[in-house]
């Protein structure tokens, strides 16, 4: 027998790098295949269903979870660029499909084979970037449900090692919520803003030109309040900086 | 403030108010750094969580029998043990005893299960002076507020604010604004009050179903003066507190001060078992023990059985990026934080709380404090189940949700509905951002929001992908 | 029915028949076992030295003596320290009164505004510094909490390495009416979560620790 197979991973790029920054999409799909992964982009991907289920509406999010399972429960992984999505089929699913015995079986299935980008590169594949340079300073925000759901803290870090010539700048308050909370943002905006306000201003004090997190909500909350605020830092989804891209347009900037 | 009837109204008129902004970093930020560092210094602690949470999961699982068994003890040591399904139960047994005894002055160690029930306005109602004794509960007490806290109630006042409170309240008012001086002053005024009252009236950390005994912790010292001179001490708890002995006490103690307060250990740890007995140098003649269940049977019925785990620590609310922002008083409910907001609804209704389990990002640092792992978010979630089915949600947001899944579970009509949105969507926009967008104020009132993309991934995946071939 | 009866039977609705109380006895037990993988570690080996260590951390002062005999000069040493009276309040206990007072007035009434009491504590607790106070005749419990200085008498002999050692000796004994555990001088944070010592009981607690068998 020659090498193991390469693995075929589904890539499910969730609903807002779909629609707001399809660059993050297309820097996980070039690492996973760095990787070594074989990836497919299922067509019927379209939410998975977090909003509905952080609304309480349990009947809107079990039938996105059944779409979702039924689109990619035929690969050996699922792979998200997001914390919050990933957790939601991890965590949420097998909640939420726990009674219905048709799917049970199958969202704890789904749940053992789906990872965040970050920790399928380093824990699964054990993947390092290799010759990525970028000379600027970055600091790191710990996106919530992926730290305290799935567990992600070192793996963004120790991939992020890997680029040349980027100063890394220690955030305080890494670890503090930054107000997004999916609908919670504009539900309570008052409060959502207050919340962001004391972020955005502890970004600014590290003095680092680039903000790096791993979900595109907490990235456009932030970056949002930190471009109102004037701020010049650059926000970027840390795969786009380990696939090297970071030399293009940050979050809200427009391609020349 | 705690006066206007809508959440939203609440919060955003705590937000607005600088100086208790000052106040909640201030003993907030203080309660995080030392509870870290008693952490480091307990490097058994998450075995001792784990403990804790089999001890709560333990009694909660045989509750009725420890209930019997306290009361029992309890009774053998000479207290008198009473029941109340409710809070106005409750409230008519305190009553009772204190007009029994023709009490005129009460004094009262800091329970938050007294605040639930109302204790406050029916002492008052009865015409009865109440003192409270706790350093807070007398800063609130002067000021005529609700606490805001629940292991700090008056950490929504600063030292300023204390010293006007002060001034206007002791005689003779003290020398001087620093704390130190202020706490003597209390210590002063209260030392008098603590000797004459009839009555005193505290809760109970833990009731100890094998000794009969109720324990209280404190750090001033003010429990003990509250209970050891009047002629009647009455406790009222909540019946989640039993634990099986004293040994298991302590090992819910040694969780409860590290969460609380970062320290080790509250300077006064102590079991009350009955009244005064022959001989005794001192205490109570009569010791009343008032059992509260107040919806605490029907949670453990329910999915907030969990919640009977929690020990009133108020780590919690301390690490909450909400609370940090808003205050204990914009919650409007006894409990505030994160537990308050699982809480609430179980005794105010859902519907005059709704908003509370809503009001949360989700972000799961609250469950990661609880020292007897309580998964607030997922009860909190719960509560938005409630909610949603009971129709509690307002209609634009069940609209929202609804149009949103409907185009969601159908992948073709959503492709179709970002491949005209997006470019629809970008007409509002300047460079790379949108500043100003219809029926999107929760976001644009306070934030850029980053122009979409011109065609979204799935688009052009498929054309790349259409190119490869 | 009663309120008693609507809230045992609500419960019992939910939980179902309950399991003999033997057996709830044994499977409480076991939750506590192993107990050291779950409490903190001993500061010093030693149980007087660990003990020293965290109540001093918390504001207690300590003075070790050899012997009952000199405790009336400990007493006379740590009140002239502070500028305090020689008459102070003294818990009614006979191993007390039989020392020799020499200059000093011990007296056993306490005072609204007592300036100084001393007392013996029954145990030590190493794990956290706690003294263990029991009421009864001979013990007033006022006398722990009214005055500005409390001086305690603890015999190394009765040191307890943790807290489950107190709670198996209180088990094994008449329960008092009142047990505390008393951990370092009253303390209050709050205003700002600043701290200030001497809320409303004593502001400075002091351990006379006696090292010879009692």
């Amino acid at each position: 027998m020659s090498a193991q197979p390469r693995p075929r991973v589904g890539l499910f790029v969730t609903c807002l790098v779909d629609a707001i920054r399809p660059q993050i999409g297309f820097a996980t799909l070039q690492l996973l295949e760095e990787a070594g992964c074989v990836v497919e982009v299922p067509q019927a991907q379209t939410c998975c269903g977090q909003p509905a289920l952080n609304s309480g509406d349990d009947r809107d999010a079990a039938h996105l979870a059944r779409q979702t399972i039924a689109a990619f429960e035929g690969y050996d992984h699922v792979v998200l660029p997001s914390g919050s999505c990933a957790a939601t089929i991890v965590h949420g699913y097998p909640d939420l499909l726990a009674g219905d015995p048709d799917w049970a079986a199958r969202a704890r299935a789904m749940a053992a084979k789906t990872h965040e980008i970050t920790s399928f590169l380093a824990d699964v594949m054990g993947y390092a970037p290799a010759g990525r340079r970028l000379n600027a300073s970055a600091t790191y925000h710990d996106s919530c449900s992926g730290l305290r759901e799935l567990g992600i803290a070192a793996q963004p870090r120790a991939l992020l090692s890997h680029v040349e010539g980027l100063e890394m700048r220690g955030l305080p308050g890494n670890d503090v919520c930054c107000g997004f909370g999916g609908t919670f943002c504009v539900k309570y905006s008052d409060i959502s803003n207050a919340i962001v306000t004391e972020k955005a201003e502890a970004i600014e004090e590290t003095g680092a030109e680039i903000l790096l997190a791993g979900d595109l909500g907490c990235l456009m909350n932030m970056a949002g309040k930190l471009h109102r605020r004037g701020a010049k830092t650059r926000c970027f989804h840390t795969v786009e900086v380990l696939a090297g891209q970071a030399d293009g347009p940050a979050i809200g900037e427009e391609a020349s | 403030m705690s006066a206007l009837p809508d959440f939203k109204d609440r919060a955003k008129a705590a937000l607005a108010d600088p100086v208790l902004k000052t106040a909640i970093d201030r003993t907030t930020g203080n309660a995080e750094r030392k509870r870290a560092a008693a952490l480091a210094a307990f490097p058994e602690f998450e075995a001792a969580r784990a403990r804790g949470k089999a001890i709560k999961d333990h009694v909660t699982a045989h509750l009725d029998h420890y209930l019997e068994q306290f009361e029992r003890n309890a009774t053998a040591r000479g207290a008198q043990v009473h029941w109340a399904a409710d809070d106005a139960e409750a409230r008519a047994i305190v009553t009772r005893i204190c007009l029994a005894a023709e009490a005129k002055l009460v004094t009262r160690a800091k329970s938050m299960l007294g605040e639930e029930i109302g204790l406050p306005h029916a002492l008052a109602d009865a015409g009865i002076e109440r003192v409270e004794t706790d350093l807070a509960e007398h800063i609130i007490q002067l000021a005529g507020e609700a606490p805001s806290h629940i292991i700090w109630p008056a950490m929504h006042r600063t030292r300023e604010q204390v010293a006007e409170l002060f001034k206007a309240g002791h005689q003779p008012p003290p020398a001087a604004e620093d704390p130190a001086t202020m706490v003597q002053s209390a210590r002063r005024v209260l030392r008098e009050k603590f000797l004459s009252a009839d009555i005193g009236i505290s809760g109970a950390n833990f009731l100890v179903a094998d000794t009969g005994a109720t324990c209280t912790v404190t750090n001033e010292g003010n429990a003990e003066l509250t209970t050891t001179p009047p002629r009647i001490h009455i406790v009222t708890a909540g019946i989640e507190k039993l634990v099986p002995s004293t040994a298991h006490a302590f090992a819910l103690l040694r969780l409860l001060v590290r969460s609380a307060t970062g320290g080790e250990m509250t300077q006064y740890t102590t079991f009350h078992a009955g009244p005064r007995r022959p001989g005794d140098a001192d205490g109570p003649e009569e010791m009343h023990i008032v059992l509260v269940d107040n919806g605490r049977a029907t949670m453990l019925a329910n999915e907030f059985r969990e919640m009977l785990r929690c020990i009133r620590c108020g780590a919690c609310m301390n690490h909450c990026v909400v609370y940090r922002q808003i205050g204990g008083h914009a919650y409007g409910g006894t409990y505030p934080g994160p537990m308050g907001s699982v809480l609430t609804p179980v005794l105010d209704g859902l519907a005059a709380s709704r908003d509370l389990p809503n009001a949360c990002t989700m972000n799961g640092r609250c469950a990661e404090v609880c020292p007897v792992g309580i998964p607030l978010p997922t009860l909190l979630r719960a509560w938005r189940r409630r909610s949603w089915r009971e129709g509690l949600e307002p209609g634009s947001v069940r609209a929202g949700i609804g149009l949103w899944a409907q185009l969601a579970r159908r992948p073709r009509l959503y492709r179709l509905a970002t491949r005209i949105g997006l470019p629809l969507l970008r007409l509002f926009g300047r460079g790379g951002w949108i500043s100003r967008l219809p029926l999107a104020g929760g976001w644009t009132d306070h934030r850029d929001l980053p122009r979409p993309a011109a065609q979204s991934f799935m688009d052009q995946y498929r054309a790349q992908q259409k190119g490869r071939k | 029915m009663t309120a008693r009866d609507r809230i045992l039977s609500a419960i019992r609705a939910t939980l179902g028949p309950g399991k003999p109380p033997a057996q709830i006895a044994a499977e409480a037990v076991a939750l506590l076992d192993p107990a050291d993988t779950a409490r903190p570690r001993l500061a010093a080996p030693a149980l007087p030295d660990a003990f020293a260590l965290k109540a001093t951390a918390l504001g207690t002062s300590i003075d070790r003596v050899a012997g009952m005999a000199e405790l009336p000069q400990a007493m006379a040493r740590y009140l002239s320290a502070h500028g305090l009276p020689p008459s102070f309040a003294m818990q009614p206990a006979p191993e007390l009164a039989a020392l020799d007072w020499q200059g000093l007035a011990p007296h056993p009434g306490v005072a609204a505004d007592e300036p100084a009491a001393l007392g013996l504590a029954l145990y030590g607790i190493a794990e956290s510094g706690s003294l263990v106070v029991h009421s009864g005749p001979e013990n007033p419990i006022l006398m722990a909490f009214l005055p500005l200085h409390h001086v305690v008498v603890l015999r190394e002999a009765t040191l307890l390495p943790h807290l489950e050692d107190y709670a198996a000796r209180l088990s094994a004994q008449a329960i008092p009416r009142n047990a505390i555990l008393i951990t370092g001088p009253s303390g209050t944070t709050d205003i700002e979560g600043s701290y200030v010592r001497g809320a409303h009981g004593p502001g400075f607690l002091h351990v006379i620790l006696i090292a010879e068998p009692g």
